[in-house]
Parts: structure tokens; C-alpha cells; sequence
């Protein structure tokens, strides 16, 4: 908070995001808060796991889940990370312009993921396993749905984000709020990893 | 001063200044491949049950610690206590998971 | 104070409460509202003692001593407690560490105004005439739609969920605050023992706040829209819901008790003009106890049959705890061993506190015998154990710390016969009050059952209790006399009114001015304050040249986002979606707002420094 990190005036530095001790802050923050949402989505996790078999009348897995399609919505949400990635690379390069395009792909994919999962979710509803079926069904839903309310919010926010920067432009202020939602997209694509595992593959095994 | 001038001119090493993306590329094949494997396990069919839950559970540990080392820079200097947080927050998932395992039916 | 100070609005009397992100206002919202929440919550306990004074006793219905059972507990933990506890670390921590504020200050702001929101919307169930009545612990089916009709649980799960946000935002505001606002010099290693437990209960909190998010959220499913985690007549587990609340309910137990180790060790040494024994031994044990915390949850659920290898794991690590916990208790006898102990009111606590919460500890290892759990399971027996550890443990702490750093906060000495005459009162009716129920949980009498029959050997002891509740009572009336009487008196407070104080606060005036540190000292061991006195120093070495200070706006926002959530919570519970919406817009409309409108803050330059203004 003392008075001679805010001036930096003229050039940007190497790497802009860390070049504040509010943009330090920020990103260590945004880590325990990341640390705490491996939590959240570990319990959601462990309640999944608890009630995988609970389908009573419902569909099962096996019978429900489509592979291909969960494999095209793995493969979206695996490229559009590495988007963001190369947005990053672009943000320390400061090429703004080839920053806001990475970040307009990293939308795109990050809105036909979501495309895809509310096809899915229609489909299984129209297939009878709704959130109300059985407890399989709610903790399915609940699951995958917090995931899917993360990409959501994160499509959001990364939308904003290139707004303030066609408006801000590049600077100290805004490079930490572009960092840290690549690190947030990331970790969405983390947790994608372990839903895809063990509730679409370990379903399929039975 | 000494001191700030040495860390200074020893940075561009540690810290990949002018990084291509060619590291992250290669972050991206091994992702690429772990998925693949993981879904090619479970469509040939053939595999045992427990065989096929290692190898799934495997993959995706591996592609976690890819992601998280190259893609949310964790291997890079500074960041000694987000490497902590995530892996005290594993460390209370698992105790969770062994909960939702062996401990919630029986 | 300065309010033409550059062109950001300096807002003044009511606004400034409202808006400020100044960490030392916010502690003392924390304290005002925890402490209001905290009355609340006592004068509950006092309406269940009464109803149980004799047996088959009408005071309150069954119904009725339900509703005041669950809200008690609920209102203790999360309204008064945890709030109490913010209040301390928001007022010392900042000044321990030599930081001029909060890694994030808006941020908590947020987090005061949330938890507000919460434990209002909690409350407002007495209005509404729909009372939470399934136990602090909501255990389900109890707790489901099947048998907790209405909307009382509900505002148990929305007003914890609200208020949840906000204490998740603290724990991790202080884990950023401590990891990089450190003074110059000032290393782990040489951290104050109070900043080591907030460290360590932040970070348990930011890891045992998000299992109780999910458990809430899962059960607000099953309520409102027809889920099935918990309906065991559509494959749910019951038991999963106390697996959850516990993995989160232990580690929240810690999270309360360590910051009060932490006030005891600052007190002890303090008043026994000693350095704190075994410094690295208090810091080790503090982290263990913080693992092991989350090791030992099915200990609460001994006699739900996990079996006997799940029980014995269970057993054995909850004992575990008991080795560190005596490292602590031994390192402050030392501390007091052989020192010029001074009894101020503040030290009165913290030597209370030792033994008994050695005796909370003793019934926990008994507790933890998963064989004889069978037996003291639902008695009073846990009643008297978990009030050992949270009110002769925790807010014995509390008491110590708000004497002891009420002229920090204040600017005001709490007067000391009045302190002694609390702590005494206080002192004796928990004993009084507590100490019996061991022994009418062991003849038999469970706990959370509204009245009793005569002639089974619970009248006496049961009347002695109630006795023992109003003189906590009372001890807690003279507390808030004290604080009155003390604000009256306008007689101005030294930067070191205890004389001995051995850390960074006691080296700026009091109350501080909103900067903290006008410049950030140069620390150069452990006990620096005290260390820089011994040196013959008046005050500490500076780090950097007397320059303009940075500072934050305030902010009216994060009122509004609260406001906006509370309003949602109502609008899902009875089905107004339009309210719903409405709610969530406002919330994440001010977000977007913070997002968009940077807060370039505002400078004080050395010139009004020097006026020496205050905050």
C-alpha cells in the first residue's frame, strides 16, 4: 500500500500483473480462493461418489451418457485453455492485440462447451432423469451444474475483461484482472478433468 | 543494493523471460494424449474394472499436475503458497473422497 | 478528520460507518455487531435454563425450547463467536504484522456486511414466526422436508450461507494479509503468536468453510427443489449430510479455539513481563492441531456405526490432539513460571482460561474413547465437555483480548475493578453453570429434551445450574457497564498503556491513526517492540522515508451487494423469484461496478500527517 507502487510511469513492466503489490495480492488471494474451491468442488465430488449408484428407477450412467459428446466437450474446454494460455504469453509479450484475440477464443469455445452441456442436460431430462429422480440424479446435476455455473461465470467475466481493456487499455490495474481469470479458467478446465473421469468414464465402467 | 542487483541479472534465467510457446504446446500434446488414453480405456471394453479405474484415475492426476505446473505457472518461482493451498485443499478432498468410499454406506 | 483531503469524499458521521474499509473501523463493526448477537444468543441460553430449573417446569413449550436450542447453538458459533474473534484480528493483526491495512480492504467490508446479512436474515425467523428447530447441526430427516416443514430451516441454510461468504472472505483476506503485508525484517519466524493463529485459523477456514457451502447448498436443494441427497426413500443417505457437516463442523471448532490460544499467549507474556516459553514449539503445535483438525470429524459420529476400524482411526487421532494441545499448556505455565505476573483484568482470563480448559480437553480424550462415547453420547455430559472448550476455552479469550486491547481499539483503559468484578462473576457461574452437567450426564440426563421428570436426581443440580447461568449473565451486564463507564471517561490512553507491551501495536498511539504506521517500522527480531525498549528506543527504527501514504475509498458497494443477497435469500425461500432475480442483479451489478470503476484511492501527504490526524 505504500505511495511508490502506483506511479509507474511509462513503460510497462515485463510482467505487468505482479509489478503492483495489489496485483500481488490479487493473485495470491485468487490462489487460497482457488484453494478453497478445490474444496467445495471435492465435496461435491465426494457426494457424487457416495450416491453414484443410488439411480433407483432412473437411467443409469451406462444407459445415459453419450462418449463422443463428452469427448468433443473435453476436447473444447482442453483448446480453450490453451487459449487462455497464449493470451497470457501475449499479455507478458504486451501484444494487446493478440491478447484480446486468444481471449475471444477462449469465449467462444467456453460458449459452445456451455451450448453443448445444456444439450445434454436436455436430452437427459427428456430421457427421464431429472434432478428430482433419484440421488444419482441430484448429485449429478449438482455437480456438473457448478461446473457448468463457473464456465458461465467465467465467459462473463473474461467478456468484461476485454471490455476494460478496449477501454483502459493495458496497464498495471488491469493485467492482474487478466492473469488471475486465466488461472480461474484453467482450473475450471482442472476440474473438468476429474467430472469427465470420474463421472462420465467411471459411469460408463460401471 | 549488492544484493538487489545480483537477483536482478540472475532473473532472466529463472523466470523464462522471452518463453515461447512451445512449452506450452508440448503441456497441451501430453493433455491431449492422457484424455485420449483415459477415453480409449473405457471404449475398447475389454480391460478388467479395477485395471481400467487405475488408468483412469492416473491420467487424470498426471494431466492435472501437467496443467497446473506449466499452465497455472505452479513450477515457477513465487508461488510457495498457492502450491500449498492446492495441495492442502487435495489433501482434505481425498480424506473426503475415503469418507464418500467407505464410510458413507456399509 | 480531514475530509478535504484531495477529491475522493470522505464521508462522516452514519456514511462513514457504512462505507469504510479502514480494518480498524471494520473491527469495531465486527465487535458491535457480534457482541448485539452475542446478548442475543446468551439471553436464549438464560430461557433454556430457566425452563429447566425444576422438572416438569412450563416456561417454554417443547416446540419453543427447540427453536431456542438451535438458535443458541447457531447464533454462539457463527453470529457471536466467529464474529468476536473477526473483531480482534481486523483491530491487532494489520498493527502486529506493520501494515497499514488489509491485503483487501473492500473485500472486507464485504465480509462484514455479508455475515450482517446473514445472522440478520437468521434472526428475522423469530419475526417471521418460522424458527429453525433441528439442532445447530440440522441433522437430517429431521432437518428435511418430511419433518421440518415451513420455512425455519430454511433461514437456518440461507442466513449461514450468506454469512458463510463473508467469513470465507475474511479467511482469506488475512491468509493474503499476513503471506505479503509483513513489515520489513519481519519473518515468519518472528511473527507474533496471535498473527501465527489467525494465520493458521484463516487457512482453516478458507479449506472448512467451502464443505459447509456444499452441505448447505445440498440440503437447500432437498427443501426447495425436490433433490434427494439426503431422502433416503429416493437413494439419499442421511448419514452423508453428518459426514459433511462434521468434515466442516471439527475444523470449525479449531478455527474457534486457536485464536484464542493465540490471545493467551500475547496476554500471558505480556503480563508475566516474560518472553513467550517455547516460541517455535507453540508454532509447530498450532499447525499440528490445524492438521489433525481435519483428520478427526467422525469422532462426533461414533455411535452411527462406521465400525470398529473406522471408530478406532477415529479415536486414536482425536487423542493425537491431546499431545500438542499440552505443548501449549505447558509452554504458558512456563511462561508464567518464575515472571512478575501483574493481575489485570485481562491476565485474570487467560490464567482462568488454563485450567479450565485443561479440564474441556480432559472430558474431550474421554469423549474420544469411542467405547465409552456409547455412553456419554447425547448426554449432558457433551453439553458441559463442548462448553469447557468454547466458552471457558474461546470466550474466556475473547474477555482477555477486549481487555486487553480495548485501549488499542478505543482509546479507552476498560476499568480494572469493574474487568475484575466480570471476570469473577463470570468466572464462577461457568462453573457453576457447567461443571454439574458432567455429573447429570453421567446419572443419565440427555441433553436437547425440554423438560424432566422428578425424582430421578436432576433437581438439585439442574437448579444449580440455572443459578450458575444468571451470574454469567451478570458478569456479562457488568462487562457492557464497563463499556459505557469507559466511554465516558475522556482521560487520553498512551501508546503503551500496559507498559510492557512487546509488539508492533503497542509502538503507534491509540487508537491509531487510519494509516497505521505513518512510517513502516524496520523489525529486527521477535518481540520487536519490546526488544527496541530494552534498547533504550522510544520507537521503532523506520523503514522507509516519511512520504505520502496510499490510501483506499471507501466504498458504499459492498452494503448494497449484501443487501442485494439477503433480499434474493428471502425471494427463494418463499418462491418470489422476481425478488430472486432482483437481489442477485443488485449483487452482481455492484460487482460489475467494482470491476469497471477503478478506486485510484486517495494520498495523505506529510503535512496533515503531522497534525497527527486520527480516524
Amino acid at each position: 500500500m505504500s505511495a511508490h507502487d502506483h506511479h509507474l510511469d511509462g513503460h510497462l513492466p515485463h510482467e505487468p500483473e505482479k509489478a503492483t503489490l495489489e496485483g500481488r495480492n490479487k493473485i495470491l488471494g485468487f490462489w487460497l480462493f482457488l484453494g478453497a474451491e478445490t474444496v467445495l468442488f471435492g465435496t461435491l465430488f465426494a457426494a457424487f461418489i457416495a450416491l453414484r449408484h443410488q439411480t433407483l428407477d432412473g437411467p443409469t450412467p451406462d444407459h445415459l451418457f453419450e462418449l463422443p459428446m463428452v469427448f468433443a466437450a473435453t476436447m473444447i474446454l482442453l483448446v480453450s485453455s490453451l487459449a487462455s494460455v497464449f493470451a497470457v504469453q501475449a499479455l507478458h509479450q504486451h501484444k494487446v492485440k493478440a491478447m484480446i484475440v486468444w481471449l475471444i477464443i477462449t469465449i467462444l469455445l467456453g460458449l459452445s462447451f456451455l451450448g453443448l452441456e445444456i444439450y445434454e442436460f436436455n436430452t437427459y431430462v427428456s430421457e427421464g432423469h431429472k434432478l428430482t429422480t433419484s440421488a444419482f440424479s441430484s448429485s449429478f446435476y449438482t455437480l456438473v451444474g457448478f461446473h457448468g455455473a463457473h464456465v458461465a461465470f467465467g465467459v462473463l467475466w473474461i467478456g468484461l475483461l476485454i471490455a476494460q481493456i478496449f477501454k483502459k487499455g493495458l496497464t498495471v490495474v488491469t493485467a492482474p484482472k487478466i492473469y488471475v481469470s486465466a488461472i480461474y479458467w484453467h482450473f475450471i478446465d482442472v476440474v473438468w478433468v476429474f467430472i469427465f473421469t470420474v463421472v462420465y468414464l467411471m459411469g460408463k465402467v460401471g | 543494493m549488492a544484493n538487489d542487483h545480483s537477483a536482478a541479472a540472475s532473473e532472466p534465467k529463472r523466470r523464462h523471460r522471452h518463453e515461447g510457446p512451445q512449452k506450452h504446446v508440448v503441456a497441451f500434446v501430453l493433455s491431449l494424449v492422457l484424455t485420449i488414453i483415459a477415453f480409449a480405456a473405457v471404449s475398447a471394453g475389454e480391460i478388467n474394472t479395477t485395471f481400467t479405474y487405475i488408468i483412469l484415475v492416473s491420467m487424470a492426476l498426471l494431466q492435472v499436475f501437467v496443467q497446473l505446473a506449466f499452465w497455472m505457472h505452479l513450477k515457477d518461482r513465487g508461488h510457495l503458497f498457492a502450491t500449498m493451498g492446492i495441495i492442502f485443499g487435495i489433501i482434505v478432498v481425498f480424506t473426503m473422497v475415503i469418507m464418500a468410499l467407505y464410510w458413507v454406506w456399509w | 478528520m480531514a475530509a478535504h483531503a484531495h477529491t475522493v469524499k470522505r464521508y462522516r458521521g452514519l456514511m462513514d460507518w457504512l462505507t469504510t474499509v479502514d480494518h480498524k473501523k471494520i473491527g469495531i463493526l465486527y465487535l458491535i455487531a457480534g457482541g448485539l448477537f452475542f446478548l442475543v444468543g446468551g439471553l436464549e441460553a438464560v430461557l433454556i435454563r430457566i425452563q429447566l430449573i425444576k422438572p416438569m417446569n412450563d416456561f417454554v413449550g417443547a416446540d419453543t425450547f427447540n427453536q431456542l436450542i438451535t438458535m443458541h447453538g447457531t447464533t454462539m458459533i457463527f453470529l457471536a463467536a466467529m464474529p468476536m474473534l473477526f473483531a480482534l484480528m481486523n483491530a491487532v493483526i494489520p498493527l502486529q504484522i506493520g501494515a497499514r491495512d488489509v491485503a483487501f480492504p473492500f473485500l472486507n467490508s464485504l465480509g462484514f456486511w455479508t455475515f450482517f446479512a446473514g445472522g440478520v436474515l437468521l434472526n428475522i425467523s423469530w419475526f417471521a414466526g418460522d424458527i429453525p428447530d433441528a439442532g445447530w447441526t440440522s441433522y437430517v430427516p429431521l432437518a428435511g422436508p418430511m419433518y421440518a416443514g415451513g420455512h425455519g430451516v430454511d433461514y437456518y441454510l440461507m442466513g449461514l450461507q450468506i454469512a458463510g461468504i463473508g467469513t470465507l472472505l475474511g479467511g482469506i483476506n488475512f491468509m493474503a494479509t499476513i503471506i505479503n503485508m509483513r513489515a520489513p525484517g519481519m519473518s515468519f519466524m518472528r511473527m507474533p503468536m496471535f498473527t501465527w493463529t489467525i494465520f493458521i485459523t484463516s487457512a482453516l477456514i478458507v479449506f472448512a468453510f467451502p464443505v459447509l457451502t456444499v452441505g448447505l447448498v445440498a440440503l437447500t436443494f432437498d427443501r426447495l427443489f425436490q433433490a434427494n441427497f439426503f431422502e433416503t426413500g429416493n437413494g439419499g443417505n442421511a448419514v452423508l449430510w453428518e459426514h459433511i457437516f462434521w468434515v466442516f463442523g471439527h475444523p470449525e471448532v479449531y478455527i474457534l479455539i486457536l485464536p484464542a490460544f493465540g490471545v493467551i499467549s500475547e496476554v500471558v507474556s505480556t503480563f508475566s513481563r516474560k518472553r513467550l516459553f517455547g516460541y517455535s514449539s507453540m508454532v509447530f503445535a498450532t499447525v499440528l492441531i490445524a492438521f489433525l483438525g481435519f483428520m478427526v470429524w467422525a469422532h462426533h459420529m461414533f455411535t452411527t456405526g462406521l465400525g470398529p476400524v473406522a471408530n478406532g482411526l477415529f479415536s486414536i487421532a482425536t487423542m493425537l490432539i491431546a499431545v500438542p494441545t499440552g505443548v501449549k499448556i505447558f509452554n504458558w505455565l512456563f511462561t508464567l513460571w518464575g515472571g512478575s505476573i501483574s493481575f489485570t483484568s485481562a491476565s485474570l482470563f487467560a490464567i482462568g482460561f488454563i485450567p479450565t480448559f485443561v479440564m474441556g480437553g480432559v472430558t474431550g480424550v474421554m469423549l474420544a474413547v469411542a467405547p465409552a462415547d456409547f455412553q456419554y453420547h447425547d448426554t449432558y455430559f457433551v453439553v458441559a465437555h463442548f462448553h469447557y472448550v468454547i466458552v471457558g476455552g474461546l470466550i474466556f479469550g475473547i474477555f482477555s483480548g477486549l481487555h486487553y486491547w480495548w485501549p488499542k481499539m478505543f482509546g479507552r483503559v476498560l476499568n480494572e475493578k469493574l474487568g475484575k468484578a466480570t471476570f469473577w462473576t463470570f468466572f464462577i457461574g461457568f462453573h457453576m453453570t457447567f461443571f454439574i452437567q458432567h455429573f447429570l450426564g453421567l446419572i443419565g440426563m440427555p441433553r436437547r429434551v425440554w423438560t424432566y421428570l422428578p425424582g430421578q436426581g436432576f433437581d438439585t443440580m439442574n437448579a444449580v445450574s440455572t443459578v450458575g447461568a444468571f451470574l454469567m449473565g451478570i458478569g456479562t451486564i457488568i462487562f457492557v457497564v464497563n463499556v459505557i463507564v469507559s466511554a465516558a471517561n475522556k482521560k487520553p490512553v498512551a501508546d503503551d498503556p500496559w507498559e510492557d507491551g512487546r509488539s508492533l501495536e503497542w509502538s503507534i498511539p491509540s487508537p491509531p491513526p487510519e494509516y497505521n504506521f505513518k512510517q513502516l517500522p524496520l523489525v529486527r527480531s521477535y518481540d520487536a517492540w519490546w526488544n527496541e525498549k530494552q534498547k533504550g528506543n522510544t520507537e521503532m527504527p523506520p523503514a522507509e522515508p516519511v512520504g505520502p501514504i496510499h490510501m483506499p475509498s471507501p466504498s458504499i458497494l459492498p452494503l448494497i451487494m449484501s443487501i442485494g443477497l439477503f433480499a434474493a435469500a428471502l425471494g427463494f425461500m418463499y418462491d418470489h423469484l422476481i425478488i430472486a432475480i432482483a437481489g442477485l442483479v443488485v449483487t452482481f451489478g455492484s460487482m460489475f461496478c467494482r470491476s469497471v470503476f477503478d478506486d485510484h484511492g486517495f494520498h495523505i501527504e506529510p503535512e496533515e500527517q503531522e497534525k497527527g490526524v486520527h480516524a
